[in-house]
């Protein structure tokens, strides 16, 4: 009998070596533990034993079906392995470039815009917006700059002829509408809607009347800065620059303000940025941006009591920080969107 | 502007470097465009020498021994000379023992070749006189032997080229220039004394050649004629032609340099007329005739018009007031008689003609920056000086003049807690007091103090000027470093700027290159995009170049041309996004949206292992789809809907969502117009979607969503397919199944979804038609669905659909 089992299980051993799918497997394994399988027909002989050797046969017996159903389990798993590794196919080659790999990115200036939001955010600026189209109200009158000023001159700002007029950008009055020649007209518009405090940053799209050329470019991105509380000071002014600068440019860049002077600030300075590590700007003063406190005269047209209120102003241009952070020599190539320029940021 | 230091020097003492005063200068408000040094440098025993003899050098065939005299009482020098130019005799640049030449090398006594050499003989070159090397320079006048060389070559002198702001007119002259720098260095502002000078007349007397002097404009508050008489016309001497040149004038006549000398010392423009050449001994200050010429000083006819002011005789205009003279009144080498004019002409005005004539010069700049009124009268008869000094002749012992200085000094109150307030940083009272008196403002302390500005400074009239002034003065470096700090205000973002970051970063994800294209667009463009009416709604009135002619109504043309630039740059550039703002004509008038729009070239640039499948509508669609969620605009319930073809758009491959007019949102996704990415000579399709917002929309805050509680039962799904003309939208026969399929539910259980999976047709689908199958999913809330109920409800659903469609089921 003993023989007899062991012969059941190596020929099942053997044959479960060959077997290739489910049910190959399936078959082998009715025909050992099926009902007419050679180890069932094995046992239900039990009966033909004296009744002394039966328990004993029955051990074996039970002890070899575990053991045979252990193996079919086994073989189930590694035909289902088998399987799932075939579906996947050969092994691949790894350094092959993935097909339609467009990583797409950021255009420069919007990289340099969220960078400049960024560090205002932290200290508590929000960013405010306005129409690219403004009215010359809000664009020149407002801001302090009278009608004889050299900036509302035709030869500098686009104007739209007089019967444009325009759906959701409204005018003080009848003026002639243009495209913003600067972001300052987005003080207006936000002192005109919120109360103070205010401590918004501005980005965007501006225009001049200008050729293009290395330097100059028709539309540019400007970012306007403008904070109103109590009792503002140049010394809040400075403060608030100064690190502004250093966090876009590094803790070694030194800063001056140079008295200039804009219609709507007063005073008013030029920021002057000393660098070590700006190229071939290094070590020598490069203007970066314009600001000044808020002039009464800006205040008054808004309605702000200038008795209460004060605040201080400021502007750079998106495009000069973009090629001042990266060596950038042309700013047509800003407008140009070479995908071999693109790509670099 | 130029300034000349040396000029400078005759106003203020001024002894800081060149260094020093490129520092100083942009910190008193004046950017330095350029420095420009002329004249030889500084050169101490340098002299000049007379050459007695020459011989051969007894050990060197190329250099000879010479005998030179270097002064009457020194010693005659042996020198060793390298030079073959001179003959005994020539006189010559001698540099002695202890000079020092340009560029550091000294010279002493030594031995070249066994022989003593007691100096060297120079060069152009060598004394930085030009740029001659060849041989020595022979100082063909033969000065004075023992005269030092810098005698010979006048005075070095120093140019700055300054950029000054426009609210600074009063710097436009050396003295100007001068007051700022005595204020800075805390020097005496020295001006020029004047001797000449005559009695005040409203009308001329019977003595003047004029008859009349008369002012009929607004735009000219005080006009002063004076005349000289017997003047002879000559070169000017080189003193003033010197300080001329040094400012970059060509010196014409002593008459007319003279006026440009005053004009660049005090900033006040003078006009010199011959009195010969007015007619009608008249002269009119007036606004000119429509169609009225003039032939300017630079031989140019010049029509003019009503805005513009002249200064006429009785017969014709003679200057275009404040910009330039005509040929007709012009001083030349016959004038006798002169009649000099001093003049205030508002600002506004003269730069309003210098405009529309494109027509700047020394005078129109510095009179539309608003000159001194108060100073009129002394820079005329300091030109009067000159003139006399230099061309003789006599004055006419009266001044005519018509009108008053328009302005003079200024009151300001202020207090110094004001200066201190606005500061903010701690500053006593006598360095306020001393900012202002340096620049010449009387300050009278008291509680209020009164500061008295003078008539120069016509941009200083508020307590906050005076602010401006003492920080300027006193220096901006003395602001001391602070922290940021401040009371936080409760404001988000802009919702529009937020709605372009998550637009950008939403197609970034999708694998999209962001550009950045110019607004301004040619008309042409727009009209091929757009039609007729929206490129003539979006014209600008003054475009510079025909190709920026009118604002963009979309992003899509930029974005055509980015394709198309690194397309033809064999650049692997195939899918590009902008935001931005673009302008429509509605109903109210033009309006500005907020837009996003990408594109995608379907053909690819290069070739690829694995082929790409190439993408089509769908995938278009479905970056849309992706982008809207991102960026969380609700479209209107109806979804996209088939777009007829348009100019922009390609017919039967493009679909919208919303009316930008109706819904403040619109949503437009397919392929453009295959002849606009012909035009661009893109090789294939353009994908494009394109989103337009209006502000508006994007200002209200979403509500927030409301929860709803779903079941844990398994769902239950049939497939339904329906055969439907091919006319049909998958999405009629989607919402015709779901509407059944609710209606065969009823309230006993709900429709989870019903999804299109299949549409189909070809074989065993009749033509003309086509299969749409959808799977419906059911579900309870309270307990699993047995499948009699279902099939129940699949059944009906059958035949509520063939009671209310014509779809068939397909067999």
């Amino acid at each position: 009998m003993q023989e007899k089992l062991q012969a059941i299980v190596s020929e099942t051993e053997s044959a479960l070596g060959s077997v290739e799918d489910m049910p190959g497997l399936e078959q082998l394994k009715a025909s050992v533990l099926g009902g007419n399988g050679s180890l069932t027909v094995l046992m239900k002989s039990i009966a033909s034993l004296p009744p002394e050797e039966r328990p004993a046969f029955g051990q074996a017996v039970n002890k070899v079906k575990n053991h045979l159903a252990e193996l079919f389990k086994n073989a189930v798993s590694d035909l289902n392995s088998a399987a799932d590794a075939k579906a996947l196919g050969e092994a691949v080659d790894v350094t092959l470039p993935p097909p339609g790999n467009y990583t797409g990115g950021l255009h420069p200036l919007t990289l340099a815009t969220r960078e400049v939001v960024s560090i205002f955010r932290a200290i508590g600026f929000t960013v405010a917006e306005a129409t690219e189209v403004e009215s010359e109200w809000f664009c020149f009158d407002a801001l302090n700059t009278p009608e004889d000023h050299p900036a509302r001159d035709e030869q500098d700002t686009l104007y739209f002829p007089a019967e444009t007029r325009f759906g959701n950008v409204q005018g003080k009055a009848d003026e002639a509408f243009v495209m913003r020649t600067h972001t300052s007209s987005v003080q207006i518009r936000t002192m005109m809607e919120e109360q103070p405090p205010i401590r918004v940053i501005a980005p965007g799209r501006c225009f001049r009347r200008d050729t293009v050329d290395a330097t100059h470019s028709a539309n540019f991105h400007q970012t306007e800065g403008l904070f109103v509380d109590r009792k503002v000071t140049i010394e809040d002014l400075k403060a608030v620059l100064d690190h502004f600068l250093r966090e876009l440019f590094g803790k070694q860049v030194k800063t001056r303000l140079r008295p200039s002077f804009f219609p709507f600030t007063e005073p008013s300075f030029e920021v002057d940025l000393f660098s070590p590590n700006l190229g071939r700007l290094s070590n020598q003063w490069i203007e970066i941006m314009g600001c000044g406190m808020v002039d009464p005269a800006v205040f008054d047209q808004v309605g702000l009591d200038t008795g209460e209120w004060s605040g201080y102003a400021f502007g750079l241009g998106i495009e000069r920080v973009a090629m001042m952070l990266h060596g950038i020599d042309d700013i047509r190539h800003f407008y140009q969107n070479d995908q071999r320029f693109l790509k670099q940021f | 502007m130029k300034v000349s230091i040396e000029w400078l020097k005759q106003y203020v003492e001024l002894d800081a470097s060149t260094d020093t005063l490129t520092e100083v200068f942009p910190m008193l408000g004046m950017e330095v465009e350029g420095v420009e040094s002329s004249g030889p440098p500084a050169l101490e025993k340098v002299v000049v020498g007379e050459i007695l003899s020459s011989e051969q050098h007894p050990e060197a065939d190329r250099l000879s021994v010479c005998k030179v005299k270097v002064g009457e009482d020194s010693p005659d020098a042996n020198i060793v000379c390298g030079a073959t130019n001179f003959k005994p005799g020539d006189r010559v640049p001698v540099a002695l023992p202890g000079a020092k030449l340009p560029g550091g090398f000294k010279i002493k006594k030594s031995k070249l070749r066994g022989v003593t050499s007691e100096g060297m003989m120079c060069s152009c070159k060598e004394l930085e006189l030009g740029e001659d090397h060849e041989g020595l320079l022979i100082l063909e006048d033969r000065p004075e032997i023992g005269t030092p060389i810098n005698d010979l070559f006048g005075d070095a002198d120093v140019t700055f080229d300054l950029e000054l702001t426009a609210n600074r007119g009063d710097c436009l002259s050396h003295v100007g220039v001068a007051r700022e720098l005595a204020a800075r260095f805390e020097r005496e502002l020295k001006l020029p004394t004047v001797e000449s000078d005559a009695p005040t007349v409203s009308e001329p007397s019977s003595e003047n050649p004029l008859n009349k002097v008369s002012v009929t404009t607004e735009n000219c508050k005080l006009y002063c004629a004076w005349v000289i008489r017997d003047v002879t016309i000559g070169p000017s001497p080189d003193w003033l032609k010197q300080r001329l040149e040094a400012v970059g004038l060509r010196p014409i006549n002593n008459v007319v340099d003279a006026t440009n000398f005053i004009l660049m010392e005090t900033g006040q423009p003078l006009h010199a007329f011959d009195a010969g050449k007015i007619a009608g001994n008249e002269i009119i200050v007036r606004n000119a005739k429509a169609g009225e010429t003039i032939t300017t000083l630079d031989e140019a006819e010049r029509t003019l018009n009503e805005s513009m002011m002249v200064i006429a005789d009785a017969e014709k205009p003679l200057v275009i007031a404040g910009v330039m003279g005509s040929v007709d009144a012009e001083v030349d080498d016959s004038t006798t008689d002169l009649v000099l004019e001093a003049a205030w002409f508002h600002p506004g005005n003269v730069r309003a003609t210098s405009r529309k004539l494109n027509l700047s010069t020394d005078s129109s700049y510095r009179f539309s920056r608003d000159v001194d009124p108060q100073f009129t009268r002394f820079a005329a008869r300091r030109a009067i000086d000159l003139i006399l000094e230099t061309a003789g002749g006599k004055l006419l012992n009266e001044e005519v003049q018509v009108g008053e200085p328009p302005r003079g000094d200024r009151m300001i109150e202020v207090t110094p807690a004001f200066i201190r307030d606005t500061c903010g940083y701690e500053v006593n009272e006598e360095e306020i007091a001393g900012a202002w008196k340096r620049l010449g403002f009387q300050v009278e302390t008291g509680e209020t103090w009164k500061v008295e500005v003078p008539s120069y400074r016509s941009e200083v009239d508020r307590p906050i000027d005076l602010v401006e002034e003492f920080a300027r003065i006193h220096g901006t470096q003395s602001i001391p470093e602070a922290r940021v700090q401040f009371e936080a205000v409760s404001r988000n973002d802009s919702p529009v700027f937020t709605f372009m970051e998550r637009a950008a970063d939403s197609l970034v994800g999708q694998g999209f290159q962001e550009c950045c294209s110019y607004s301004l667009r040619d008309g042409k463009e727009i009209e091929a995009w757009h039609g007729k009416e929206v490129s003539a709604a979006l014209a600008l009135s003054n475009p510079l170049t025909a190709e920026h002619t009118h604002l963009r109504a979309s992003l899509l043309p930029g974005l055509l041309d980015t394709l198309a630039h690194n397309y033809r740059n064999g650049n692997d550039l195939r899918r590009v996004f902008e935001t931005g703002r673009v302008l429509r004509p509605g109903s109210q008038g033009v309006m500005e949206f907020a837009s996003v729009a990408f594109s995608i070239l379907t053909k690819p640039a290069s070739r690829e292992w694995k082929a790409e499948a190439t993408p089509d509508f769908h995938d278009a669609s479905r970056c849309a789809q992706r982008l809207l969620h991102a960026v969380g605009v609700k479209l209107p319930k109806d979804g996209l809907n088939p777009l007829a073809e348009s100019s922009a758009w390609q017919g039967g491959q493009v679909a919208r969502a919303g009316e930008i007019a109706k819904n403040r949102v619109q949503l437009t996704v397919g392929y453009c117009n295959l002849s606009l990415s012909r035009q661009k000579d893109l090789d294939g399709p353009v994908l494009c979607g394109e989103l337009l917002v209006d502000p508006v929309v994007l200002r209200k805050k979403p509500k927030p969503a409301r929860f709803e509680s779903f079941g844990t039962f398994p769902h239950a799904l049939k497939d339904l397919a329906l055969v439907v003309s091919k006319n049909v939208s998958a999405e009629e026969v989607r919402a015709a199944v779901e509407k059944a399929a609710e209606k065969a539910a009823g309230d006993r259980f709900t429709v989870d979804s019903v999804r299109v999976f299949d549409v189909f047709t070809g074989k065993g689908v009749e033509s003309g038609m086509k299969s749409v199958a959808c799977a419906i999913r059911f579900r309870s809330d309270e307990r699993t669905l047995k499948d009699k109920e279902v099939n129940a409800a699949f059944d009906e659903i059958q035949v509520i659909l063939a009671d209310t469609t014509d779809y068939t089921l397909r067999a």
